[in-house]
């Protein structure tokens, strides 16, 4: 029983043949595919590609610092100007204040003048 | 395959790994049917089968100067087409039904034995386990022993030889099964 079960397998399972078609397709495109054909080569061999990295990690780096430096930098130079803005402002208000009491002064000395000129009379 | 064409078949080879496309083209027409019917057997339709052949035969290129005989080419082409077919099956949720299209595609042209057997048992070769599946296709289609099969699929020999007693049991007896349902068919 086990041999004519196993014979009945094997007729079924007999190996079939593709399509003509498929058959004409595959042997085109494996054979297209040679003879030595040189592979797509790689820029760079296995053992530089460490080395690649670390360049371009390097770089990266270098990159991302220099773009901080100058960030640094312009941030310094707006402050800058910033409190010498402030310094300009301070210096026109305190000129303005001192004109101020300079005119005070004048109005203050002209008007005791008047009132002393009007007792005398 | 007799010695001389085996002969013959090595010297394909050893053209082929030189970059000979006539060589490789004899390589290619020796072997496809027996890779396209693994494949066909292992995954059910008729699509997948031809895509899994086209790959394994575009793999081989790029391994030809690995390959250091007609012998080893055979073992390397069923090793590669049955782990492949296991991936994709084991990615698959479900084994997909064969298309009315696609049975006519599993037929052998001398076949003369009982189409409804037939398709019975491969049905029930499509219920078992992608690895079961491929224990008994190498064994009763590609004809190899248990020992080059656990070579193959890097399995245990007693992993095989289990794989082969269940699968031949269930077989047998749904094969009664149905026979007997049949016979009952008939005589009412």
């Amino acid at each position: 029983m086990s041999q004519e079960i196993e014979s009945r397998i094997r007729a079924a399972l007999r190996p079939v043949a593709p399509s003509e078609d498929f058959s004409r397709k595959l042997l085109a495109r494996v054979v297209a595919d040679r003879p030595g054909r040189p592979k797509p080569r790689r820029l760079l061999s296995a053992s530089a590609r460490p080395l690649a990295w670390w360049l371009t990690a390097s770089l990266a780096a270098c990159l991302i610092l220099a773009v901080g430096v100058r960030q640094h930098l312009e941030q310094q130079r707006v402050q800058q100007s910033g409190l010498e803005a402030r310094r300009q402002v301070l210096e026109a208000l305190r000129m303005t204040s001192q004109k101020l009491n300079l005119a005070y002064q004048a109005v203050k000395n002209q008007s005791t003048s008047l009132t002393d000129e009007e007792s005398g009379v | 395959m007799n010695g001389g064409a085996l002969d013959l078949l090595d010297d394909e080879l050893a053209r082929a790994r030189a970059g000979e496309r006539a060589a490789l083209a004899v390589l290619v027409q020796a072997h496809q049917r027996a890779v396209y019917s693994l494949a066909l057997r292992m995954l059910g339709t008729r699509d997948l089968a031809e895509d899994l052949t086209q790959d394994v035969f575009m793999q081989l290129n790029g391994n030809l100067t690995a390959i250091e005989s007609n012998k080893h080419l055979g073992f390397w082409l069923r090793r590669v087409t049955t782990n492949r077919a296991i991936d994709q099956l084991r990615r698959r949720s479900r084994v997909q039904m064969t298309s009315l299209e696609d049975e006519q595609a599993f037929f052998s042209a001398e076949d003369d034995a009982d189409p409804l057997l037939q398709r019975h048992l491969r049905d029930l070769l499509s219920d078992l386990s992608p690895p079961a599946r491929a224990v008994l296709l190498l064994r009763y289609q590609e004809d190899l022993d248990p020992t080059d099969i656990a070579q193959m699929l890097d399995m245990p020999i007693n992993t095989v030889k289990s794989h082969l007693k269940r699968s031949l049991e269930t077989m047998r007896e749904k094969t009664l099964g149905m026979q007997s349902a049949r016979c009952e068919d008939s005589s009412t």
